[in-house]
């Protein structure tokens, strides 16, 4: 056992200091993790906007849907001729590679 | 490198081995597990599994890892050359991306100042929105003739791939494929995807119809939120238009696409121009005929816009009406994998045909399972859009670098690196 | 150095949580601020830049268990560290003036008069607010970077991974200050990895105004705690009376 004849002494926390301290680790502990789990929610917030900005793109225009695109409809009917037609495949269409049999 | 041909970029992503900390958030989103190196060491990227999405790019809070390829110079060296007429194909997903560049908020639409800035540039105009118009004629015309062949049991002239389609206008989920599951291959669409379409489009009827101009000397330079559409430009089948006019009797050896830009590297075109798209003069591309597009070619850039696009259309040819509401909610959001059916009167035989359809997006997390489902004869659906990136192109791997985001739209996981 | 008499009187002046504690920090922040270097410079090869970084990460997490234990088990002790840390006053300006005459006794053997001081001298409280501050810091900005990159804010990681470093850094070679005076002052080294004890004498030298004030004798202690036992009976003896 240890041997000594002086000892500190007893460092009072008063019950409002206590409190206090209390009080403010709470309020610092919970504003933290608000703030934390609300940037961690909103980590897609960017990628929502520019999806919605593309559907605003949508709505606002003229033609709908890709059969009404009037250049393209001129297009197939100058050159294409329709769709899958022989010079669709050969300008339009591709073929894929087997590459775990490339060297 | 094994798994290349020839002609194909490597290393177009690459990790910055002063900058890289070792800290293993790459890793979370590399779909392909490319990146090598453990935990606390400096990391690297296998180029054999890499598919040049960018994600490991745009996730660094480091800013570890950058793009390798840069064409900025060139093309603006094309852009003051009275030879070329350097071609704009911008994708739908820069639009809403750009203004972010020129201190503006993510999602703002700015179509008429960006195409006014390309104009001012000295670019010609062919929408890619346009060719994702082009992509859905062929791409549905194909699903079509799937469904009369496969579902309705009639003949076709056509040589067809197998159902379920899978789209294929995303390059990194086509090496992806190519890499990992060349099984599937019967399953993934023929049709290009929109830029290689556009390519040949302009150096055919682009330069015979609408321009005026020798194939040769049209620059085509794509403008896209996607890292990997730099690799898919240096495949080197897509030399259609070349191989076209070759046909017709004009020599000539050329690519469809000359120049791949991402957002960033347009942003950079730019300002070197010293255009700024805050004060640009608009312009609405009326004197670009190629400029037109529809409102389903523009979603292209989302997740589960490539499904309702190409939905609008099939329903169109099989019922012959159009879709009474155009938008599909059960295809929209953030959620891994989407699923929707959409039933229709076959206009010809009067058949009720029932469409399953699928969306994916975030290859690493949702598209083994609808893969598998194929493999082991399960799969329920006939149509399936997958996209590499989280949230589809407008989260591609080219886009503005967002601070104050991270592509994981997940669940939290817990990552305990060691 | 000067020689205390071992015989006489002594105090108890690291009681036994304090002392574990201090090991709790060797155990923890002693590795991680090693293999923090390391892991800044790299200059390693993968597999022990991997094994590195572990360490690192054990370290890190002795050093947070042991702190969250002591803020929870010994409150008394932190509030007692925080206000002699932040207490300030001419003595301690005065003192580092002059660097509590530390270089003129370790370069020119010249023992000068110097301001008297609490438990703890004034460049002990620049440690002690700098380890308080930038401690809690690391730790929590350790946690972010270990097990929340693909969820946090970029810019967020990036200036917390900012901080980490250079705040890891600057502890660090603090550490090492630390050290080698503590084993400088070998009676205060004894000490702390010993029972906690000096003699009065001692510790009447380094920390004057500690053993005037705030320290008594254990008759005194237990008196005290009589006292106090005593007063809550009185008082309800009082209560009664007065009615």
């Amino acid at each position: 056992m240890a041997k000594y004849d002086y000892v500190e002494k007893a460092v009072k926390v008063s019950r409002r200091e206590f409190l206090g301290i209390m009080g403010v680790a709470g309020a610092v502990l919970w504003t933290g993790a608000y703030a934390a789990t609300d940037l961690v929610q909103d980590r897609n917030k960017y990628i929502k906007m520019r999806i919605a900005g593309l559907y605003k793109d949508d709505v606002k225009s003229k033609v709908r849907q890709s059969h009404n695109n009037p250049a393209l409809r001129e297009m197939y009917q100058k050159f294409a001729g329709k769709p899958l037609s022989p010079l669709a495949e050969e300008l339009l269409h591709t073929r894929y590679v087997d590459r775990t049999k490339l060297v | 490198m094994k798994g290349l041909q020839p002609s194909e970029l490597q290393g177009i992503i690459e990790i910055n081995k002063k900058e890289c900390k070792g800290c293993d958030a790459c890793k979370t989103f590399c779909p392909t597990n490319a990146i090598e190196g453990k935990y606390g060491a400096v990391h690297r990227i296998n180029n054999e599994k890499c598919v040049s999405c960018g994600q490991c790019l745009t996730n660094c809070p480091f800013g570890a890892i950058k793009d390798t390829v840069d064409r900025v110079d060139l093309v603006i060296e094309k852009l003051q050359s009275t030879k070329y007429t350097v071609v704009a194909s911008v994708a739908p997903a820069v639009r809403v991306a750009i203004g972010e560049e020129f201190g503006m908020k993510p999602g703002t639409l700015v179509t008429e100042k960006m195409n006014g800035a390309l104009k001012q540039a000295g670019f010609k105009l062919l929408d890619t929105n346009l060719a994702a118009d082009n992509t859905i004629m062929e791409e549905g015309s194909e699903l079509v003739e799937k469904i009369r062949h496969y579902i309705l049991g009639e003949k076709t002239e056509h040589h067809l791939g197998k159902l379920p389609q899978f789209t294929s206008c995303c390059p990194a989920w086509v090496k992806y494929v190519e890499d990992n599951y060349p099984q599937i291959i019967p399953n993934l669409s023929s049709a290009k995807s929109p830029i290689m379409m556009a390519g040949p489009v302009a150096k055919t009827y682009g330069a015979k119809e609408i321009w005026q101009v020798e194939p040769e000397k049209i620059y085509m330079v794509a403008m896209m939120p996607c890292t990997a559409k730099k690799f898919e430009a240096s495949r080197p089948e897509f030399t259609s238009a070349a191989e076209y006019w070759k046909t017709q009797g004009r020599e000539g050896h050329y690519p469809d696409i000359d120049a791949v830009l991402t957002t960033r590297d347009l942003a950079r075109l730019f300002k070197k121009l010293n255009i700024d798209l805050n004060t640009v003069k608009e312009y609405d591309g009326s004197d670009d005929p190629l400029s037109v597009y529809s409102g389903a070619g523009t979603i292209f850039g989302n997740t589960g816009g490539v499904m309702e696009a190409a939905l609008r259309t099939a329903y169109y040819v099989i019922t012959g009406k159009e879709l009474e509401v155009l938008s599909l909610e059960p295809v929209r959001g953030l959620k891994g994998v989407k699923d929707a059916s959409v039933t229709m009167k076959d206009a010809k035989t009067g058949k009720e045909i029932t469409l399953r359809v699928a969306v994916a997006h975030g290859i690493k997390e949702n598209v083994v399972p609808l893969i598998e489902q194929i493999i082991a004869g399960t799969s329920p659906y006939h149509f399936i859009e997958v996209m590499n990136c989280p949230g589809g192109c407008v989260n591609g791997g080219g886009q503005p670098i967002n601070p104050m985001g991270t592509s994981w739209v997940e669940q939290y996981k817990a990552f305990l690196p060691w | 150095m000067k020689h205390f008499d071992p015989n006489g009187p002594r105090v108890l002046k690291h009681p036994l949580q304090s002392r574990l504690f201090h090991w709790g920090l060797i155990l923890g922040f002693m590795p991680a601020a090693i293999t923090g270097f390391l892991i800044w410079l790299k200059p390693l090869n993968e597999t022990l830049m991997n094994l590195v970084m572990q360490v690192h990460i054990v370290g890190a997490a002795i050093l947070t268990i042991s702190c969250a234990l002591y803020a929870i088990f010994c409150l008394d002790r932190v509030v007692a560290f925080i206000r002699l840390s932040f207490t300030w006053g001419k003595n301690d300006i005065e003192w580092m003036k002059v660097s509590g005459g530390y270089p003129q006794k370790m370069f020119l053997g010249k023992e000068i008069e110097v301001p008297p001081m609490d438990k703890v001298n004034s460049g002990q409280k620049i440690f002690g607010i700098c380890l308080l501050l930038g401690g809690t810091f690391l730790i929590i900005s350790g946690w972010l970077l270990y097990a929340f990159l693909p969820f946090a804010p970029k810019i967020m990681s990036y200036w917390m991974g900012f901080g980490h470093l250079y705040l890891g850094l600057f502890l660090g070679m603090f550490m090492f200050v630390h050290i080698f005076l503590g084993v400088y002052n070998w009676g205060e080294f004894k000490a702390m990895f010993g029972d906690g004890t000096q003699t009065l004498e001692e510790a009447r030298h380094h920390n004057p105004l500690w053993v005037q004030n705030k320290i008594q004798t254990l008759q005194e202690r237990d008196m005290v705690e009589d006292i106090d036992e005593d007063d809550d009976e009185d008082f309800d003896e009082g209560s009664l009376e007065t009615q």
